[in-house]
């Protein structure tokens, strides 16, 4: 994944972008982002006329629609403050596909400057903020599970970071840590036999170690790998990097 | 077809088929990464160089061609252009029937591949013998290819050992010794009576003229100790612009393939054999394949034609390893098949091997490992988008309309209407809603309550959310 | 066929002229891959080297015709300029092809050739055309046996591929002939050399045979 130089943090103020899949299903996930931002000192803007960044249509191979949903992203969150994505995947969405979706376009410059502002938020806390401990406690054996949108990107190293900064949270190796659990989007329904297996063989890993919380910054492959570790009548808990922060600032889980 | 073929050939395959294909990819990738880590503290440095030095010589070909083709002649070569893969039949079983000879040995080419030329030599009467190990026994068995690399990857040591009993090659003994023993036995008196060998080119120098082929068995050198006459088939993107690039790209090449250092054998046959050697070849052609290369190397997926078959995409890649090889329906599969298929056959064919693309996670793996640096998920996901543009049947079976996504997704007042009115799904039967191809979400996973709304609530109720 | 020639240049101009830019040549070093760990010089290194790419190392003539008539290799093939010079150091009951005959190649227990040199970094031997004097001798049999004078050396594969000269056919030999076709397994002599033996020794041989530096 290409990460493009991002321009300089000037000030405190970020927009959050929360993810089609939180706004969905996973409020508290969206909540936790918003605390964990204002906690480390950030004025929180909320855009409400946020949808999709996009990538389902990229995926899809329907890069009309894909610009189309871009073009409304881009003008929801215009302006010079950072863009910060609660989902790795949203994020490399628009700092790295965007930029090829818009190859001859007219307004690429557009895409090219949301590019430069757009940040994961481990990331952003990270790489933007100098966050290189994070406080607080988590009694908890956990899994990170790495969305293959970070493959090359800092947000791996940055959640590895903070989550070694909670004191408590035992973090738990899984073999072939780094296989896809083969969400990938619209492959789930089109390839549902092969999509199914993968996802099976990664949660067979995962609950091997038999953690407590299965932690990312993706919520998409977490929804992915509940769900068929639910028709397989396996307990799942996931939680999203924010809600870990956020608890762990708490104090605990419940 | 309402379903993608790819996903349909999974899963009927064979159990054994796929533990034997799990176990192989697993022993090379583990060879590999060791290697690799054991070797370089910045791979990443390389594997980009290694990009750069092919993407140089592709963005250049129509200079390096030439001056290669002027090496090879200056070096006593006859050089040949084939527009397509039928006129490279017809230039190869030209050369096979004026030699007369009956029988041609064949090193292992995925060129030779995409022109089925055993079987078409066959067609003309000519024993064409496949002299690598795993390219015998699928010749054996009339099979393909499933690997480029270890082209038997989905076979056990019983079914070769099957083969070779039902086609006389001894009583049935699977100890791989004994096999590869009789496959020697069996073809030195085959590689002594060919007229002709035909190999492949792994690289050829635009500077030298130099063919480098890599083996480890010795097969392509012993074709070139036994034969006559030699033809070389190569894809035009064979060409490099000079002998230095050779010991990077052959260093990135056999470690990413099977984890060595170096092959058996490298071997740089610039033409045919020295006035004072009694054995080898006396003539020498070079054949480059065009056959919709030329169409790639300008567009906006040229950096595929870097590729330099280590096969290392597919073996890490988790839908190969499902899959197998068989599933891509051509010479290439994995990763770098799922671009090149489609784009080797050309504008009228396209559509036939579209449906490839579709076979991805994009979990980027594959563009990780690769030694030059093709950025493969980004390739992928460019065939998709003109699988999608040009309406291609095997390419949109199964693919859900983005239509009201996108109405949905740029309108956000339907938006957060939409989100509000989701929670009935919650109250749905979803597996058994005629939900079009989306319903294949639910065979095999649940779906979590849908709570719309519920954050845009409890943003709204606390002063800090600044809402634009 | 000028016609096919022509089609295939056109294209490829038409096709090229469209990119807007075109990657130029990086600059680099040669032997940019050659990782650290395999740097080093000297025959000592080289023969190491050698024994770690299971390919067997003598130093003499007199070790090498022991190691022969241990495995019983009675006949084989020998380049007709060395067999005076390894006639004295091999059993009498020895016998010695200097014409490889096609019809005897199952009889060859081994093949005994010239290499023109040596790669440090792969513990490769280098054959050429002009140095062999017959690629069969240096294949076919079970065993193979290169004399390598071990001044001719080269430090990296780059150096070895950089400075070779006009040879119509160069191989880099590293180890034996093997395969894992069959289930990942390896096995070896395939079809080219199950034993792959380097006698590190200047032979002395007459002037005007090849020239060992190249």
């Amino acid at each position: 994944m290409l990460t493009p130089d991002r321009n300089p943090i000037q000030g405190r103020n970020v927009q959050l972008m929360i993810s089609c899949l939180c706004d969905a299903f996973f409020d508290d996930a969206a909540k936790a982002a918003v605390e964990i931002l204002q906690q480390a000192g950030c004025q929180v803007t909320v855009p409400s006329d946020q949808t999709c960044c996009g990538q389902a249509a990229y995926t899809a191979g329907d890069w009309e629609t894909c610009r189309q949903v871009m073009r409304h992203t881009a003008k929801v969150f215009a302006g010079p403050d950072p863009v910060v994505v609660a989902s790795g995947s949203c994020a490399a969405a628009l700092f790295h596909e965007a930029p090829i979706a818009f190859e001859g376009e007219s307004d690429l410059p557009v895409m090219q400057d949301l590019a430069r502002r757009t940040w994961e938020l481990t990331d952003f806390l990270r790489n933007a903020l100098g966050v290189d401990q994070w406080a607080g406690s988590l009694a908890a054996r956990a899994v990170i599970h790495h969305g293959c949108h970070t493959r090359g990107t800092a947000t791996r190293e940055a959640v590895r970071t903070l989550c070694a900064g909670i004191q408590g949270l035992e973090i738990l190796d899984v073999p072939d840590a780094d296989q896809c659990c083969g969400f990938g989007g619209v492959f789930s329904v089109s390839h549902p036999y092969i999509s199914t297996e993968m996802g099976r063989k990664k949660v067979t890993d995962v609950l091997s170690v038999k953690p407590d919380i299965v932690i990312s910054a993706d919520m998409s492959c977490l929804m992915h790998q509940q769900g068929i570790a639910g028709r397989l009548g396996s307990e799942y808990p996931i939680r999203h990097i924010a809600q870990v922060l956020r608890d762990a600032s708490m104090g605990g889980l419940e | 077809m309402n379903r993608q073929a790819v996903d349909a050939f999974a899963s009927g395959l064979d159990s054994e088929v796929r533990q034997a294909i799990e176990a192989g990819t697993a022993r090379v990738i583990e060879n590999r990464s060791h290697t690799l880590a054991e070797d370089y503290s910045d791979l990443d440095g390389l594997r980009q160089l290694a990009g750069q030095v092919r993407q140089h010589a592709l963005d250049h070909l129509d200079r390096y061609l030439p001056q290669a083709e002027r090496r090879l002649r200056d070096n006593g070569v006859q050089v040949h252009y084939a527009p397509s893969a039928d006129r490279a039949l017809e230039i190869i079983t030209g050369l096979v029937r004026a030699s007369g000879t009956r029988v041609v040995t064949k090193s292992k080419s995925m060129a030779s591949e995409e022109l089925d030329l055993a079987r078409r030599l066959a067609d003309i009467g000519v024993e064409a013998l496949e002299t690598d190990l795993g390219e015998f026994v699928i010749q054996l068995d009339d099979d393909h290819p499933s690997h480029i690399v270890a082209p038997i990857i989905h076979k056990t040591r019983r079914n070769v050992a099957d083969s070779f009993a039902k086609h006389g090659l001894g009583d049935f003994d699977d100890d791989p010794e004994v096999i590869t023993r009789r496959a020697r036995r069996f073809m030195r008196d085959k590689f002594l009576a060919a007229g002709v060998t035909i190999t492949g080119a792994n690289f050829i120098s635009a500077e030298s003229g130099r063919v480098a082929i890599v083996t480890n068995e010795g097969n392509a050198r012993f074709g070139l100790a036994g034969a006559d006459i030699h033809i070389a088939l190569a894809g035009i993107e064979k060409v490099i612009a000079r002998d230095r690039d050779l010991p990077l790209l052959l260093s990135l090449l056999v470690r990413s393939a099977t984890g060595q250092r170096i092959s058996s054998y490298v071997e740089l046959v610039s033409g045919p054999r020295s006035a004072s050697q009694p054995s080898g070849p006396r003539e020498m052609h070079v054949v480059f394949l065009d056959s919709n290369r030329s169409r790639i190397v300008g567009g906006q997926t040229r950096e595929i034609l870097r590729c330099i078959r280590c096969g290392a995409c597919m073996n890490t890649c988790p839908v190969y390893r499902q899959s197998s090889g068989h599933a891509y329906r051509g010479v290439y599969p994995g990763p770098v098949g799922t671009v090149l298929g489609p784009l080797l056959k050309g504008e009228d064919g396209f559509g036939e091997l579209a449906d490839l693309a579709r076979a991805s996670t994009l979990c980027g793996a594959c563009g990780d490992v690769c030694p030059v640096n093709i950025p493969l998920p980004d390739l992928i996901a460019r065939v998709r988008a003109r699988s999608h543009r040009e309406g291609t049947v095997s390419g949109d079976a199964g693919i859900p309309s983005m239509g009201g996504y996108s109405l949905i997704a740029r309108h956000p007042g339907l938006w957060r209407l939409a989100m509000r009115f989701g929670r009935v799904l919650n109250w749905l039967p979803l597996r058994q809603l005629p939900l079009g191809v989306s319903r294949a979400w639910f065979t095999s996973r649940t779906l979590p309550r849908w709570r719309g709304g519920y954050f845009r609530r409890w943003l709204r109720s606390r002063k800090e959310g600044q809402d634009a | 066929m000028p016609d096919d020639r022509a089609i295939v240049l056109d294209r490829l101009s038409a096709s090229l002229d469209k990119l807007s830019e075109r990657t130029p040549y990086p600059e680099f070093a040669a032997d940019a891959a050659t990782p650290d760990a395999l740097r080093g010089r000297g025959r000592a290194l080289f023969a190491k080297r050698l024994a770690k790419a299971k390919t067997v190392v003598f130093e003499t003539p007199q070790a090498l015709g022991d190691y022969l008539s241990e495995h019983d290799a009675a006949i084989g093939y020998c380049d007709p300029d060395l067999a005076p010079l390894l006639r004295p150091w091999l059993g009498p009951n020895v016998e010695l092809d200097l014409e490889f005959d096609h019809g005897r190649v199952n009889e060859y227990a081994f093949g005994i050739t010239r290499a023109t040199g040596g790669i440090i970094e792969t513990g490769s031997l280098i054959l050429t055309d002009s140095d062999t004097s017959n690629r069969l001798g240096a294949l076919a049999p079970w065993i193979h046996i290169a004399c390598l004078d071990p001044a001719a050396l080269h430090e990296t594969l780059a150096d070895a591929i950089t400075g070779m000269g006009d040879d119509p056919n160069i191989v880099f030999v590293t180890g034996h002939s093997q395969t894992a076709d069959v289930e990942g397994i390896l096995v070896h002599g395939v079809h080219g050399p199950g034993e792959q033996v380097c006698l590190l020794y200047d032979l002395a041989l007459p002037e005007g045979h090849g020239d060992p530096d190249q």
